[in-house]
């Protein structure tokens, strides 16, 4: 039996009157014009995985901020434009926001590469834009009015080596990277200057190209310095790579492997299993974090959405209850009130405590969490 | 005039990318017109992109100075690699000059100079609109008028038939290298103007995926004038944006609708040749 089932006259009746019931309460809620801020992530094509994190985390934010009466008295609303991950359509995405959507606020894009692009025309139309992805250096110098709510690289790598410093003694490494990859060329830079800083030795610096397969080489090589550790700025199938690579080789287990952001992610362990056991990395957000904001976060998303949430989607996160709080604070909904709001807030978030500095980056990265792998599980380091 | 100008501004990126993307397919049909199938286009733009934007963030150069470089550049470099790769025809030459594309790459990758993977950022926002689309009707007049003189049927003889043009005493060499050279400076001029418009450039946007775009201008387009790529790189800017609303559905409905223009257009939309000066009916 195929037949759709069909509903009794009283039983439809009763859905009627649901349905419009609906439709006034919905009417109530829409009363006051909504406050509509617009979001650029990339929705389609290969990087959609993070806009797509970054968007549930948004609209989870969005659906706590209404449900507590919206902001000054209006509900909040995002617009999304997506990119594709291209320049290109980044660009146009901001300028159709800014001037057609009129919003007073823009949070995304994804990827630093994008922030460059759309940066300087939020910029110039005097409209705040948080980045919640953007790790680069250089993002927020841009211009006055570019804000990050995302840790930069700069602030969770320094912690993580630190503490390998501290923790293990890690006095000689070598650092390998991927030279041809905005992300993982900018997270090699920021190394540089820690280790540097640290007073800790370098041996040896290997590069690979983010499509290569086989590390063999840069790893023998590595191998013979006979380092503390070795410091990776990789993406997550390179970085599973090369753990695959350094257990064929038989790397003792006290060489630590020392990654940066792009490596904190469940697909290294997939992919490497137990050759990823001892890897350090830092982290602006952990699933394991057991305070009762995060839980609750945690919690909700799960029951919104199903699955588990990412880093990407806590930045989204804290990132939306940011804009939310700046926009109620403003003395108007102008770009210029909301950006004079955004330097003087301050929230708690599932990320940490969240405030920015007068150069509009993150100003608190105590919430940077060193993370290490145990029998294929991230767990906070201690 | 408010409203003219919200316009303009809202889409600016969009009308400019246009003019750009128009340029480029003419570089793409230069070298179509005599029968040669090279994918070099992407690398002559990165190359007009980065020369541009380093004599600008660095030397401060006067913009017409810049613009001259741009188109200089690559016309040099085309000179180069034309002697080798030009006596390669068919799919050899398109293989070679790909990896023209993959060598500009790793080296934009690996030079400091250039910002390495990171790229260029912070390019002043140099070239206007009418730059742009002053650039691409001269570009297009000079074309037309190609087209209807004696250049543009021996261009024509040799796509049809190399052997025959050939003895029939046209200069095969020397075309080639010509609309090779060509195409490199409307490409490198494409480059620097996309790059001072958009204020950002980074190595892996002048890479495989942009060679086979700006392929497809042409292919879609036609290239019995130059008209055809313009057209079609038209087309296949303005179908992203115009197919926004559909969110979702926006990637699937662009992918058929270029599938059924292939498909039904086999030539390409634009299929009439521009007449020929003195020609008979």
């Amino acid at each position: 039996m195929t037949h759709a089932p069909k509903l009794s006259p009283s039983r439809r009746s009763v859905f009627l009157c649901a349905l419009l019931g609906f439709a006034v309460l919905a009417r109530g809620a829409e009363a006051a014009d909504p406050i509509t801020i617009g979001a650029i992530e990339i929705l389609s094509g290969p990087n959609a995985k993070y806009g797509f994190s970054i968007k549930n985390g948004f609209d989870l934010a969005l659906e706590e901020v209404n449900r507590a009466g919206g902001v000054r008295g209006r509900p909040l609303a995002i617009a999304y434009e997506d990119t594709g991950g291209s320049k290109e359509q980044a660009i146009n995405a901001a300028r159709q926001l800014i001037a057609r959507t009129k919003a007073p606020l823009l949070l995304g894009p994804t990827l630093s590469t994008e922030m460059f692009a759309v940066g300087p025309i939020a910029n110039e139309r005097k409209v705040p834009i948080i980045g919640t992805s953007t790790t680069a250096n250089g993002v927020t110098a841009i211009g006055p009015y570019v804000f990050r709510t995302s840790l930069p690289e700069a602030d969770v790598v320094p912690v993580t080596l630190r503490t390998a410093q501290a923790k293990f003694g890690v006095k000689k490494v070598a650092v390998l990277y991927g030279r041809d990859d905005a992300f993982t060329k900018s997270g090699y830079d920021v190394m540089k200057a820690a280790l540097e800083k640290l007073g800790v030795e370098t041996l040896a610096t290997e590069t690979f190209g983010a499509k290569d397969t086989d590390f063999s080489a840069q790893l023998t090589k590595i191998k013979s310095l006979d380092p503390d550790a070795v410091v990776m700025s990789a993406l997550a199938d390179a970085g599973a790579g090369i753990l695959l690579a350094k257990e064929a080789q038989g790397f003792a287990p006290k060489v630590r492997f020392i990654g940066g952001n792009g490596l904190n992610s469940p697909k290294v362990l997939e992919i490497a299993g137990a050759a990823a056991d001892g890897l350090l990395v830092g982290s602006p957000w952990f699933i394991g974090k057991t305070d009762a904001a995060n839980q609750k976060f945690i919690a909700d998303y799960k029951a919104k959405y199903g699955g588990e949430p990412d880093q990407f989607a806590a930045q989204a996160y804290d990132a939306l209850h940011v804009a939310a709080s700046a926009i109620n604070a403003a003395k108007d909904v102008t770009g210029e009130a909301i950006r004079d709001a955004l330097t003087k807030t301050k929230i708690v978030g599932v990320t940490g405590p969240l405030s920015f500095t007068p150069d509009r980056d993150p100003a608190d990265s105590s919430g940077v969490l060193v993370l290490e792998v145990e029998h294929g599980a991230f767990k906070i380091l201690d | 005039m408010a409203q003219i100008d919200d316009f303009l501004w809202t889409y600016q990126n969009l009308l400019a990318s246009l003019g750009v993307n128009g340029l480029l397919a003419l570089s793409m049909y230069v070298v179509l017109a005599i029968g040669q199938l090279s994918l070099g286009q992407a690398a002559f733009m990165g190359l007009g992109a980065y020369a541009s934007a380093l004599l600008t963030l660095k030397l401060d150069a006067p913009f017409p100075a810049v613009i001259a470089a741009s188109m200089l550049v690559p016309a040099a470099v085309a000179l180069v690699i034309g002697a080798p790769t030009l006596r390669l025809s068919g799919v050899y030459l398109a293989l070679a000059t790909v990896s023209l594309g993959e060598i500009l790459r790793v080296v934009l990758v690996e030079s400091d100079l250039t910002g390495g993977a990171l790229g260029l950022s912070g390019i002043p926002e140099k070239a206007g609109l009418p730059l742009i689309f002053a650039c691409l009707a001269l570009a297009l007049v000079a074309f037309t008028l190609i087209c209807r003189s004696r250049i543009g049927r021996a261009m024509e003889a040799i796509r049809e038939d190399e052997i025959a043009a050939s003895a029939s005493g046209i200069d095969l060499p020397a075309y080639k290298m010509a609309a090779l050279v060509a195409s490199a400076m409307l490409a490198g001029l494409a480059g620097a103007l996309n790059a001072h418009i958009s204020s950002f450039i980074s190595p892996n946007e002048y890479g495989f995926d942009a060679a086979v775009t700006i392929l497809s201008f042409a292919l879609l387009g036609g290239i019995g004038s130059p008209f055809g790529p313009v057209i079609g790189a038209f087309i296949l800017t303005l179908l992203p944006e115009l197919l926004r609303p559909l969110h979702d559905y926006r990637l699937v409905v662009n992918g058929l609708i270029i599938v059924f223009a292939v498909l039904f257009m086999p030539h390409g939309l634009l299929v009439w040749p521009i007449g020929r000066i003195g020609a008979k009916a």
